[in-house]
């Protein structure tokens, strides 16, 4: 199928913000007119109920005409009313902070929409994730394989004679010029065991549990193929099980590098539900610890790439660098990795002058002692050598496949949440000053260079907000308001590694109903197989460590009688009562 | 020179040993540069007090105690038609590694480096470790290892040209093929501008077959998990990494023999032929931490510019010395 025009690299400045009531009529007439319900969030966030068979026409008429981006798909349970799938647009570049959310319900006797897949292709692995988890079949889908149960299920692999193993071959994304080519890659061992390659589950380069299968012709990559699936924690569950206040806690847990990114989108998402004021000084708090965490991440990276290369010296300086970093997190929330400093309606703890005077000073430091060593790293012949032209992803598949955050923008496409769609914090330039780095390499020395660049961006940001705390004083946290029931409430956030997106649906009581993560991993992996195909099987780990790929975020879990093929979902008692039995226990 | 059959017999007795210690403490000197050029520790000249009646005094022998825990652990085999070669070549490996070292000589020892043709035999003994190195690994049946073996083969033909073109270029200025006449031989004055050529190729040669960066391409550990080594478990793995000792002991015995006569001619020499190993490992060590790995393809292109362009220079000023001067 043709792939989806482009908007050019640089879209023309967003029209002036306009009132909630004329935004409305735009919609209704212009946007969306076979919607059947209408209904105004709070911030700029529009939910219009369409029936079922519109949503792949609406997909295409918001892509090719307004050049908008699919921020997730996804279901709500209801029972016995079917589900509810919505589709979040987000059409920030129109309207200021504009996401419009279709949501269409599908009757439980005959759950199937059109798949907005073909559309585009960045729909793909929510829709397999859908037709995987909830059941609803996603109509004439390009790829219809297991998102993250095994391809084989509900056969065991090991039952499965050569014959079985090779008709589990099924089309996979494709591959070489465009996203959304048929493409057909042999899962089985068997049928090309002298060139499929397996890297993961557990391989050393790549930390985290994954297989990426690569084809090799000699050492050159001529197919590659990825598999998510290895971690289920049921952390949207157990959030949704906790309640609002708790859930600030395990949705930090969500990721151990970017826990400061998941606190404030989660936060960003619950506030969107009542139309929260947060007081200045809180955001300020927010805005330092969100950036904070970004510089230790892109941190992290560096070192982890220049460790894939074979570099130590790279990954020992820039983490020698990052552990001041915790460091100085450390001293302003107490802690280093989840730092439980999110509250509803503001933060926990002040940030206190004499801190901030202190702080200041350190990161100051920090920067000038970091800048000319980090540039130096990126300007190592040896090491340019290995990253200029290697995992090339061009402007039209970065668009068509939906890349996100660095990814997204070393391929020169100028997204970022913090300025299209900025989380409650302040990111405001005319408070702030701040930019968006992009790069038009398009290639892992690009995706080097943006992160290099914008850590240096964050780092300028701290300052800002160092600067302001030293000298201010004030609340940093409003009692939240009760909840409105069945609000919804979408929560965006810039993460390290990208677009965060929260949505969440109240429930009847003090409950969500549902709770839905979309991380930026999400979306970067399913692009690593573009990146593979054509490299050599040495640039394999640094393509695939140039997403900065966090996989604990974007596996999901449920447990699936293989008898009745019953869908159900573990809650906290019963894993508990399950660990206790496994363990023995009382 | 006529070999005293008594004398050469007690020097070869004497060099396995003291290869052996060398060797570790040439790996123990790179592991420890290393660390410290990356503001880390590294593995301990003397051990912390309260950690002492643990872990012992001292880890100088880090390498050796490697190899040895290797030695007690379980040693798996895969199940693959060529068992034989499997495992049958890591004792090869290390046979040839030993043997070669009774070919180089060491300040005091000349043993059998005084033999008629001595520095072939000596390179074709090191060739042949090398070779078992790649043999082995292809055999086991594992992607990984069959990759590794390959990488490990390119590497090996670009690393043996620069070792054979810089000892022969000398050999041929020198108009001998002794090894041990090189090494108590500095000839002529201007010997020593074919010395620093033929040098910096016989470096390069030793990056290349002792896997230290930027070629450590075979062991790209998280590229192709081992690589060569990926299926070797227990004592076979100790033997390839004993190799690894006798070949680091060889090579930079070989290198202080050819290039810096008359270090190797005397007993008396040894505190200099100590220090121009320590600064031959430090210059290892340096090159180890400055550069990430090179890529197989880009390292055999900017390799074979550098060696090829070299030898080719080293050559015409062997050829000047030896007609001219």
């Amino acid at each position: 199928m043709a792939a989806v025009q482009p908007p050019s690299p640089s879209p023309s400045p967003s029209p002036s913000p306009s009132r909630p009531s004329d935004l409305m009529e735009w919609i209704k007439s212009e946007v969306v007119p076979e919607g059947l319900e209408f209904r105004m969030g709070n911030e700029n966030r529009v939910f219009v109920r369409v029936k079922p068979e519109d949503v792949d026409m609406l997909a295409e008429r918001f892509i090719r005409k307004y050049g908008v981006r699919i921020i997730h798909v996804t279901g709500v349970d209801l029972g016995i009313p079917g589900s509810d799938i919505v589709y979040l647009y987000d059409f920030s570049k129109q309207r200021e902070r504009l996401v419009i959310a279709l949501e269409a319900n599908v009757p439980p006797e005959r759950p199937e929409v059109p798949s907005v897949a073909r559309v585009t292709w960045q729909a793909s692995w929510a829709e397999r994730e859908m037709m995987e988890f909830l059941g609803v079949t996603a109509l004439n889908a390009p790829d219809t394989r297991h998102q993250f149960l095994p391809f084989e299920w509900p056969q065991p692999a090991e039952s499965q004679t050569k014959q079985q193993a090779s008709t589990v071959m099924k089309p996979a994304p494709g591959a070489g010029a465009v996203p959304g080519e048929e493409k057909w890659l042999p899962v089985g061992i068997r049928d090309a065991y002298s060139s499929l390659i397996p890297i993961g589950p557990y391989h050393p380069g790549v930390i985290e549990g994954q297989i990426v299968q690569v084809k090799v012709e000699g050492e050159s990559v001529v197919d590659a193929d990825i598999k998510t699936g290895f971690h289920h924690r049921g952390i949207q569950r157990l959030i949704e099980r906790r309640g609002y206040n708790k859930g600030v806690f395990t949705a930090e847990r969500v990721c151990g590098i970017c826990s400061g990114a998941h606190g404030l989108a989660y936060v960003t998402a619950v506030e969107n539900l009542y139309g929260a004021e947060v007081p200045e000084r809180a955001r300020y708090i927010r805005t330092l610890l969100v950036e904070l965490n970004r510089v230790h991440s892109h941190l992290l990276w560096l070192g982890v790439v220049s460790d894939v290369i074979g570099f130590k010296t790279g990954f020992m300086l820039t983490w020698g660098i990052r552990e001041r970093i915790m460091d100085i997190i450390e001293e302003i929330t107490g802690n280093r990795v989840n730092y439980g400093i999110w509250r509803l309606g503001g933060v926990s703890r002040d940030v206190s002058q004499e801190l901030a005077q202190r702080v200041r000073s350190i990161v100051k430091g920090v920067g000038d002692e970091a800048k000319p060593l980090l540039l130096d790293v990126a300007a190592h012949p040896v090491l340019r050598s290995r990253l200029v032209g290697v995992g090339r992803l061009s402007y039209a598949q970065a668009f068509n496949g939906g890349a996100v955050g660095p990814v997204a923008r070393a391929s020169n496409w100028k997204i970022d949440v913090r300025m299209d769609n900025p989380p409650h914090a302040v990111y405001d330039p005319a408070k702030i000053s701040w930019e968006v780095i992009t790069e038009d390499g398009c290639d892992t020395m690009a995706r080097t260079l943006v992160r290099v660049r914008e850590l240096f961006v964050s780092i300028g940001i701290i300052d800002q907000c160092l600067d302001y705390l030293s000298k201010t004083t004030g609340e940093v946290r409003i009692k939240p308001r009760e909840i409105p029931k069945n609000a919804e409430g979408i929560g965006l956030n810039e993460a390290p590694r990208g677009e965060l997106a929260y949505y969440i649906r109240a429930g009847e009581g003090n409950l969500p109903q549902a709770v839905r993560i979309r991380t930026p991993s999400y979306r970067n992996n399913a692009l690593i197989p573009f990146m593979l195909i054509g490299s050599n099987l040495a640039d394999v780990p640094v393509i695939m460590g140039s997403t900065d790929q966090c996989l604990a975020c974007t596996d999901r879990f449920e447990v699936i009688d293989t008898k009745t093929e019953r869908i159900c979902r573990l809650t906290w008692d019963d894993l508990v009562c399950l660990s206790r039995k496994s363990s023995g226990g009382a | 020179m006529a070999l005293d059959p008594v004398l050469t017999a007690v020097g070869v007795a004497l060099i396995v040993p003291i290869s052996l210690f060398l060797g570790v403490i040439y790996s123990f000197l790179l592991r420890k540069i290393t660390a410290r050029l990356q503001w880390r520790v590294g593995p301990m000249v003397q051990m912390y007090s309260d950690l002492a009646p643990i872990l012992g005094r001292s880890r100088i022998l880090q390498p050796l105690y490697d190899v040895l825990k290797l030695f007690g652990k379980e040693t798996l085999v895969p199940d693959v038609p060529h068992k034989g070669l499997f495992k049958a070549a890591p004792y090869l490996s290390l046979a040839f590694a030993v043997l070669a070292v009774f070919f180089i000589p060491f300040p005091g020892l000349p043993l059998l480096s005084a033999v008629p043709y001595s520095m072939i035999i000596a390179s074709y003994l090191i060739i042949a470790a090398v070779m078992f190195t790649i043999i082995g690994p292809a055999a086991s049946g594992s992607p990984w290892g069959a990759i590794g073996a390959r990488r490990e083969a390119e590497l090996f033909l670009i690393a043996e040209l620069a070792f054979v073109v810089s000892l022969f270029s000398v050999a041929y200025a020198q108009g001998t093929l002794t090894l041990w006449n090189l090494a108590i031989d500095v000839g002529r004055p201007l010997n020593f501008v074919l010395f620093a050529m033929a040098g910096v190729l016989m470096f390069l040669a030793m990056l290349g077959k002792l896997h230290i960066k930027p070629f450590d391409i075979p062991e790209a550990e998280t590229e192709i998990v081992a690589g060569p080594y990926t299926e070797y478990s227990g004592k076979y793995l100790g033997m390839f990494f004993l190799t690894r000792v006798f070949l680091f002991y060889g090579l930079v015995g070989l290198f202080v023999a050819a290039f810096l006569p008359p270090l190797s001619s005397s007993l008396l020499w040894l505190p200099v032929y100590a220090a121009a190993a320590v600064l031959l490992v430090f210059l290892l060590s340096a090159i180890h931490t400055l550069s990430p790995r090179y890529r197989i393809d880009t390292a055999l292109v900017s390799y074979s510019k550098l060696v090829i362009a070299l030898g080719i220079a080293s050559f015409a000023v062997a050829l000047v010395l030896r007609l001219v001067v």
